[in-house]
This record gives C-alpha cells, structure tokens and sequence, in this order.
C-alpha cells in the first residue's frame, strides 16, 4: 500500500504518448501537423487536471495527508518552541520518572521468579522452631532431619528443596591467582530441575551429585557475565570455594540469581559436608556440621507440588511427617507444655524478601509519581487550550475557508502525537537512567531492565496522554466558530476563552496535589535528617572493617590465627588500634538469646523480654570503636584461655537485670549455663544492628575464651582515610594465607549508612519529586497567569485609562492566584494529612501531623504561586493603555 | 469536469458507464487509451464524450483492481503506448456489469415506456 506501483513520469508519458497517437490519426485524417497536435490537446482536455487525479488516487491518500500534518503540525510547533520544549520537557519528566519506579516495581514486586510454572511452587514455613533449636530465621529455617525426611516421605511435594547460603554475606573464592569474593548457596541436587531452571550452558546437579558431596559448580548468568566475560570455556575449569577446589559444571539461564529476595546468588554447589563449607559460614558446633547438627535450624527449603495434588492435600500429607521430624535430636518429642511447631506452605511465586522489603516505599513511590504524573499531564492540557484558544482566529479562519471539523480533529490529534513521541522517547531514555540509578541506590541487585510489561505500561500511559491532549482542545478550537473570524479584533475573538473556569480548576487541583507531595516530601527529608543525625554512640570516624574467613583445622590454631593477625595489623603504621568481632555493628546481623544472669535466667516483667543481644570480640574492642567504658575495663590481650572467663554488658543490661546492683563481678553466662563469664565492664549504650534500632540488653564475650572460633570482622582505628589502609592490611592477611580476600571492606560509617539506605533512597526520591511537582506546578500556573493577562491585555488597558492605578492592576492579577492558592491548600492538606498517615511507618523521629512540616508546605507553595505570577502581574502593571487600546 | 466545448448533442457519460465501455471495448483486444476513446466514441456513434482526464484515471483505477492489465508496446504506427488487456477477473466483472447494465436499461425502458399511462393520469 505504501509503495505506489507506477510513477506519475510514467503516467504522464502514458498521456504524452496519447497525444501523439491521436495527432498521428488527425494527421492521417487530413488536417496539418501543428492543427492535429492542437486538436488532440484541445480534445484530452486539462493534462495537469488528470494527472493531479492520478496522483491523488495513485497514493494512499491517509498516509499523504497523515505526513501534511505531520509537516504542518511540526512547522507550528516549531513556531513556539518555548510551548513544544515545555510540554515536551514536562511530559518526559513525569512519564519517565512513572515508567522507572514502574519498571522497578515490576522486577521486585510483580515479576514472577524465573522458573518454570511458578505457581505450584511453595514455601515452606513454621510456626516457630521446637525448643533447644537454633535458628537463621525462627519461621523460614529448617534443620537438615526436616529436609531429609519431607524429601523422602513427603509426598505432596516432589520434589521438595533445600539450600542454604555458605555464608550471611560473601564467601571467600578462587579462580586463577587472586582470592576474591562472591555470594554462593549450597543446594539440593534437585534445584534446578525441580524449579525448572534452564542451563544453557553445561549442566545442573543430580540427586547422586548431593548424596557424594560432588565437587561442581554452577554459575549464575550475571556472575558469569561479569567475572568470567561469557567464556564457554569455564566449563570443566576448577573454582575454590574457601579453598575447596570445584570444577564449573554449568552457567544458569540468564535472569536466574536465586530464589531469595535482595541478593543475587553467584554459583551454586551441591550441599556439602565438610568443615570449611559449613552453613552460612559457621564454625563447627560440638564438632557438627548443619548435616549432622539436628538442633540447627539453618536450611531453606522450597518444594514443588506433586501433579495433581492441592496445597491443602499436600499440607495435610506433610503435617505429621513435619512434626515427628522437628524432634529428631531432640529426645523425639516436644518438652513438656511445648507446642509443636506447625508446618505451612507459603506462594513462591515472587521473591519473598522483597516485598516485606520494598513494596511499602515502592508503592508509596508510585502514588507519588502518579501525582507528579497527574500534574504534568494537567500542565500540558492546559498550556494546549491556552495555545489552542490563542489560536482561535487561525482556527475560525480555517474553518471559514472550508476545512471540516474532521479536519481539525485531525490536525490537534497530529500535534499530539508528535509531543507525545518525542515526550515518550525522551521519557523512555531517562526512565533507564533512573532505573539504573534507582537500582543502585536502593541496593537492588536483581535485574532491574525494563521488559515488556513496563513497555506496555508506558505505552498506555502514552496513548492515554496523546488522546487527552488531542481531546481537550479540540472544545476550545471548535467554538471558534467561523463568523468569529469576521470579528476584527483579537480581543473579542479571544473574550469567551479568557473566562474558561477548567483552568482555574486544574490550577487549584495542581496545587493541592502538589502540597500533599510537599508535605510527604517534607516528613521523609526530615526522616531522613533525624537518621543521619542519630548520634551513634560510638566514634565511627577512621573506623575501617573488613572479614576473613581463614581456614581454621582446630580451635587453637584458630586462635593463633587472629592473635598473629592483630599483631600484624597493629604493627602498621597509621593504624591505632585494631580488634576482631564475630558480627560487625550496623549490618544488621545479631545474636539474640537468653543468658543466666547469677547462675539463673533473670526474672523479668510479665510480658518484658529477656533477650539478650550478644558479640563476640577482641581485646581493645571498646577502644577502638570509641565506645566509653563507663566502669571497670575493655577486654585485653590478657584475657586468653587460660585467664579467667571475662565479659562486657551495657547500660542496659544493667538497668534491666542487675538494676541498683554494681555490675561488675557479677557472673552472667549461656542460657544452658555451661559458659559462665564475670562482668568485668560497663559501657555506655551505643547502636549496634542499625541507626534507628532503640538500646537493648548487650553483652560481649572474649572470642579467645569461648570454644568456639571461625571466621571474624576486623575492625581498625586509623588515621587518615580508612580505606587506604586496605592495601597493607590486604597484604598482612595474606602473608598469613594467601588464598583469603578481603570481605566487604568499607568504612564503618558506610556500613552504618547501608541500614539505613532505604530510607535515604525513599526520602531522596520523596524530596526529588516534591521538588519537581513545585516546578511543574510553578510552570503551569505561570504558563496559565501570563495566558490570562495576554487575553486581559485590552481590558487592562482601559481600565488603566479610565483611572486604575498600576498598583490595583497587580493586585487584580495577584489576587486571581491568591484564590488558586488558597483553594489548593484548603484541598491539599486534608489530602496531606492522609497521605502522612500512611506513610507513618516509614518516618522516624517525626510525627505524621508535623505542623512544622504542614506549614513549610503551605509557605513553598504560596511562594511558588507568587513568583509564577510576578512576571504576569508586571507585565499587565507595564501595559501602555495608550497602546493597547490602539489594537482594538 | 468537462472542459471541451459542449456545442453538439454528445452527451456526458454516467457515472459508472465508463469502467463497462472500458472492459467492452478491451474484450476486442488488447488497446492502448487513446484507442479506446476512439473506439467508444465511434463504436457509440460519436454519441459519447469520453473526457479523456476521466478515462486514463478510470484505466489506472481497473488495473488497481486487477480487471486489467498493462505494459508498454508499440502501436501499429509505431509509436510507444500502453497497451491494455482484461484479465479473467476483468471479463467476469464485464458480464457480472453488463447483466446489471441491461436491467437497468430494461426497466428504464419500461418506465419511459408506458408514455400512455403517464399521459392518462396528468
């Protein structure tokens, strides 16, 4: 259709050819050569009429006068382009930032895991783990007898699913020379064929691969993309883990990072049985690893359901083999007036982590956008109808001359279409951007590509906003009636579009929209200060903190290992003091128990909680991270395993358990009362897991005197910058191993910072799109004001003549803004009140009915209002009513 | 429409007429346009006046439909021209036309016919 078969040259030779025939046959019928060619043209009639009606039919004439328009349309716009880059600007701003939070909602809250037929997979989860266990996590962790006896009994699962991380953070691997360190799970030999994951390179596990322990490998596509440059040929190439050789099997289909929500998984190996790659990194406990410890309950464990069967079935099949496996280890059965734990099948559907994590604030982030969304599709109709209205004689005139009122249609809706592509295209390339930044911030570490839903998503929104912006108009355009254009002047023709009351409303709906943006803006910002303003309690400035996870054959030579370690870090120069700790502050890791205070557990308050918070650390620990002993001392390198068992508590746990009492001396140990230890100091309570967390009971135990000893964090006082002491501490730690890397060095106010990167991200975005609403909103009212004073101008004009000062002039025009302004508060902050009201749990240190925040709202916005409409006012007070009135 | 000077009796084609003389006349034989005015004209006893605008739009509009086809020849004279030719579609659209054509006229015919009725009732 859009090629034409012939050209118009060939018609028109067709046609020259008809005029010689038909000379050829005068001729020959007598009369002289120049009459004959006369006559036959005088006979064809009009050559350029017929070809003009070839050319027309020849076409296809919509696609024709689609491009006229299109030229047409683009020549006007070219005509102000302040209006086509404003509406250009303001859509691509607010489309590209609804498609960003869009495409980042998409990923984490809506997208399915990618596997195959997500929804007959399940969860499993408890109720609570039985007494005497351990726990990762009280209701998602299961002891490795659990995952054995659903694996081989249960039968409404098949198959059923374990995996569990090597380590809570990195593990320390090998490929090549250098150590370095990635994030692997081990698994069951039926992970990727029972979820159904494709390999497209190499091969997955068998069940024979987990019962031998196989040394193997898979790598993820995103691991292998980034650390391996899609080379084929790692396959059968060997890759330590912690030092144990594997051989790489197979890469996992791209998309794939695991089935946890928040992290990415970067290779996998079967689950396996040996020291050095215990569950989450862990040291033995009594000499047993999570396969033999039955009272760990460290495992994840995901299941497929059988064909055919229904949760309800399989759930009802499961319960008992559960419950009977819970006590395995455990003398077989619950402790007297204990419940056994219940066992429950939750969707996996989707990543289960991330939407407790982020649907919230992503949520809350996409009402936002919306409004800004809202506000910018506002400002475009209205800069359209006042454009539009300005445009009303052209619009007569046309009309007058004949064009249809299809005719127009068609040429608003060309106009439309072409901002809303540029806007589109714009807004896509930005959406990207701030999707990657978007996903850095916030710490995302999956895929975060826009696909196809968001795709459809913007492309809705688009069309959505083509048709309003071609619609809208069109009211004001038609109502330029024809005989309009016989009225002369443009003050007339321009008189009914000066009164449009859809205008005034828009521009009040704006500004309450944009106070509820403001004042949600405003408590987050002010969230946001009150976090980073937290005073800590302890000095974390020139703090550095890396792990080690050395490879420890026995107790003491794992000892041995950090004693040497800290003498050598010590020894650097610029370093202050250095010490060792089983969990690093402000990761938000802890260890949470019960402990004997005085040879008893401590009685507490009905209802209070006895838990406890724990550490395990070295000597200097207080020091160094510049917490202030408040009574006795600091642990020492005197303390050791032959000294007597020393401990530390903070003021906490004084108030709650030895309240009145001088701690020190008393003895506080295990909750079975096999480790006991005397309080030795006191200090001052400082934050521990995160920034917003409120004090607890802490105690800390000498990592030299438990019997227990694996991998630690290190943490150095130095001066200058802390980071550049990595290279020579890098250096120190593989002089004693030279397989160990670094894990996740940063400083420790970095790491502080990551507990709270959420709600910077979440405050940040709330404070960028409040700042953008008051643009877009500053933009349309003075896009709106300065319209209204151009259609006044005449009216200005004489009342100036007859009298009015410039003074009541300004006042005039200041006063029309003033009524928008206070119509969008009295709308605006109910709606505000609202709004901050649901975003309650996300605030901190500030009420949802701040008034502080209320009125900085009110007063942004009255600001706004005034400079938007300063320049309409002084224009309108600068008007010559001599010349004015002249172009009546 | 119509530029030529209207001082005989030659009268306009009706609207649709001209696609039915078109594939008439090509059923001779292929033709090129100039040949087909010519023929029509006399064929029709110079009654017709074939505007020739009309018939070369007409001409590219059957070959649209593929009622006829087209490619350059050379004429009996030896001159460049198009020549047309109908197609099995055109020749069945020719009697599927023609049949409508002649009970038009027959019923024409009919009306104008019964001039005695007319007369009785004025």
């Amino acid at each position: 259709m859009f090629r034409r078969k012939r050209t118009a040259e060939d018609f028109a030779a067709e046609i020259e050819a008809h005029l010689e025939l038909e000379a050829d046959e005068l001729r020959g019928e007598g009369l002289s050569a120049d009459e004959a060619q006369r006559k036959a043209r005088r006979e064809f009639g009009n050559v350029r009429a017929a070809q003009e009606r070839f050319y027309l039919r020849g076409r296809w004439v919509a696609l024709d006068k689609l491009l006229r328009d299109l030229r047409f349309g683009l020549r006007s716009l070219r005509q102000s382009p302040g209006f086509a880059a404003t509406a250009i600007l303001t859509l691509a701003l607010g489309i590209g930032a609804n498609t960003a939070v869009f495409s980042v909602m998409n990923a984490v809250l809506l997208r399915s895991l990618p596997v195959s037929d997500p929804d007959r997979l399940v969860y499993l989860r408890t109720s609570n783990p039985p007494r005497g266990t351990g726990t990762i996590d009280s209701n998602e962790t299961f002891s490795y007898p659990v995952y054995d006896a659903l694996r081989h009994e249960g039968r409404g699962l098949s198959p059923v699913i374990a995996y569990v991380p090597l380590s809570g953070s990195k593990v320390a691997v090998r490929y090549g020379a250098q150590p370095e360190e990635a994030e692997g799970d081990m698994v069951s030999g039926a992970f990727f064929s029972g979820l159904g994951v494709n390999l497209p390179l190499g091969r997955g596990f068998s069940d024979d691969d987990e019962s031998n322990h196989a040394p193997l490998a898979v790598l993820s596509y995103n691991y292998w993309t980034r650390r391996f440059a899609r080379d084929p040929a790692v396959l059968g190439k060997t890759f330590y883990v912690s030092g144990v050789p594997m051989t790489i099997v197979g890469v996992a289909a791209q998309g794939f990072e695991g089935v946890e929500g928040g992290g990415s998984t970067d290779f996998w190996i079967p689950l396996q049985n040996r020291r050095e790659l215990n569950a989450w990194g862990n040291p033995p406990q009594d000499g047993k690893l999570f396969m033999t410890d039955s009272t760990w309950w460290c495992m994840r464990v995901i299941g497929r359901l059988a064909p055919g069967v229904s949760r309800e079935q399989a759930l009802a099949q499961l319960q008992p083999v559960f419950q009977t496996a819970a006590y395995v280890g455990l003398g077989g059965s619950p402790m007297e007036g204990e419940k056994r734990p219940v066992l429950s099948l939750a969707d996996a559907k989707s990543f289960p982590g991330y939407d407790a994590m982020y649907g919230n604030p992503l949520r809350m982030l996409m009402a936002m956008v919306g409004l800004v969304l809202l506000i910018a599709l506002a400002n475009v109709v209205m800069l359209l109808m006042a454009r539009n209205a300005a445009r009303q004689r052209e619009f007569s005139v046309r009309q007058a001359l004949g064009a249809g009122r299809g005719e127009l249609l068609r040429q608003l809706l060309t106009e439309s279409l072409i901002l809303v592509t540029a806007g589109g295209a714009l807004a896509w390339g930005f959406a990207l951007m701030a999707t990657r930044l978007l996903g850095r911030w916030a710490q995302i570490e999956t895929s975060l590509a826009p696909d196809r839903t968001v795709l459809l998503f913007t492309l809705g929104v688009l069309a959505f906003a083509g048709l309003l912006f071609g619609l809208a108009p069109l009211r004001v355009a038609l109502k330029g009636r024809a005989e309009l254009a016989l009225k002369t002047s443009a003050a007339t023709s321009n008189m009914d579009a000066g009164k449009s009351r859809t205008g005034r409303i828009i521009v009040a709906l704006q500004m309450a929209m944009c106070v509820v943006l403001l004042v949600g803006g405003g408590l987050l910002v002010r969230t946001l200060r009150n976090l980073e303003t937290t005073p800590l309690g302890m000095n974390v400035d020139g703090l550095v903190v890396f792990g080690v996870k050395p490879n420890i054959p026995s107790l003491a030579e794992g000892r041995a290992f950090y004693v040497n370690l800290l003498g050598k870090l010590r020894a650097l120069p610029g370093v202050e003091s250095a010490t060792v700790m089983e969990e690093r502050p402000g990761s938000w890791w802890s260890d949470n128990g019960d402990m004997q205070v005085d040879g008893k557990l401590p009685d507490v308050a009905d209802g209070a909680s006895r838990t406890v918070r724990s550490n395990v650390v070295g000597p200097d620990v207080f020091r160094t991270l510049g917490v202030p002993v408040l009574a006795g001392r600091d642990f020492a390198d005197s303390d050791t395993a032959a000294s007597p068992h020393v401990g530390i508590i903070n003021e906490e746990f004084a108030k709650r358990f030895l309240s009145g009492l001088n701690p020190l001396g008393h003895t506080i140990g295990s909750d079975d009362g096999r480790y006991t230890m005397t309080i030795v100091g006191l200090v001052k309570n400082h934050r521990y897991r995160s920034i917003d967390e409120e004090p607890i009971p802490m105690a800390w135990y000498e990592y030299a005197q438990i019997p227990m000893v694996g991998s630690m964090h290190v943490e150095m006082r130095v001066h200058g910058d802390p980071l550049s002491i990595l290279p020579a501490a890098r250096k120190a730690v593989q002089q004693l191993d030279p397989n160990l890397p670094l894990i996740r060095p940063m400083t420790q106010r970095e790491q502080f910072e990551t507990t709270i990167a959420q709600q910077v991200l979440f405050a940040r975005l709330a404070g960028f799109f409040g700042f953008l609403a008051v643009v877009l909103v500053a933009t349309g009212l003075y896009g709106t004001l300065a319209y209204r004073v151009s259609l006044r101008t005449a009216e200005i004009g004489v009342r100036m003549a007859v009298g009015a000062r410039r003074g009541q002039v300004v006042w005039m025009i200041l006063k029309d803004s003033l009524v928008l302004t206070v119509a969008g508060v009295v709308i605006g902050v109910p709606l505000a009140m609202v709004v901050a009201r649901a975003l309650t749990s996300s605030l901190y240190g500030v009420k949802a009915l701040d008034g502080m925040s209320y009125a900085l709202a009110v007063m942004g916005l009255a600001v706004v209002a005034l400079v938007a409409s300063a320049v309409p006012a002084g224009r309108a007070a600068s008007v010559d009513p001599m010349r004015a009135l002249r172009t009546e | 429409m119509a530029t030529q000077e209207n001082n005989d009796d030659r009268i306009a084609l009706l609207q649709g007429t001209l696609d039915l003389l078109i594939l008439k006349t090509l059923l001779l034989g292929p033709c090129h346009g100039q040949g087909v005015a010519r023929m029509i004209q006399r064929q029709s006893e110079d009654v017709f006046l074939v505007d020739h605008g009309s018939l070369y739009v007409a001409l590219q509009r059957l070959e649209d439909r593929k009622w006829i086809r087209a490619k350059w020849g050379v004429s009996e004279n030896n001159r460049k021209a198009r020549f047309y030719s109908l197609t099995p579609k055109g020749r069945e659209q020719l009697a599927e036309k023609a049949g409508e054509w002649r009970r038009l006229t027959r019923a024409m015919g009919l009306i104008l016919d019964a001039s005695g009725g007319l007369g009785e009732e004025a």
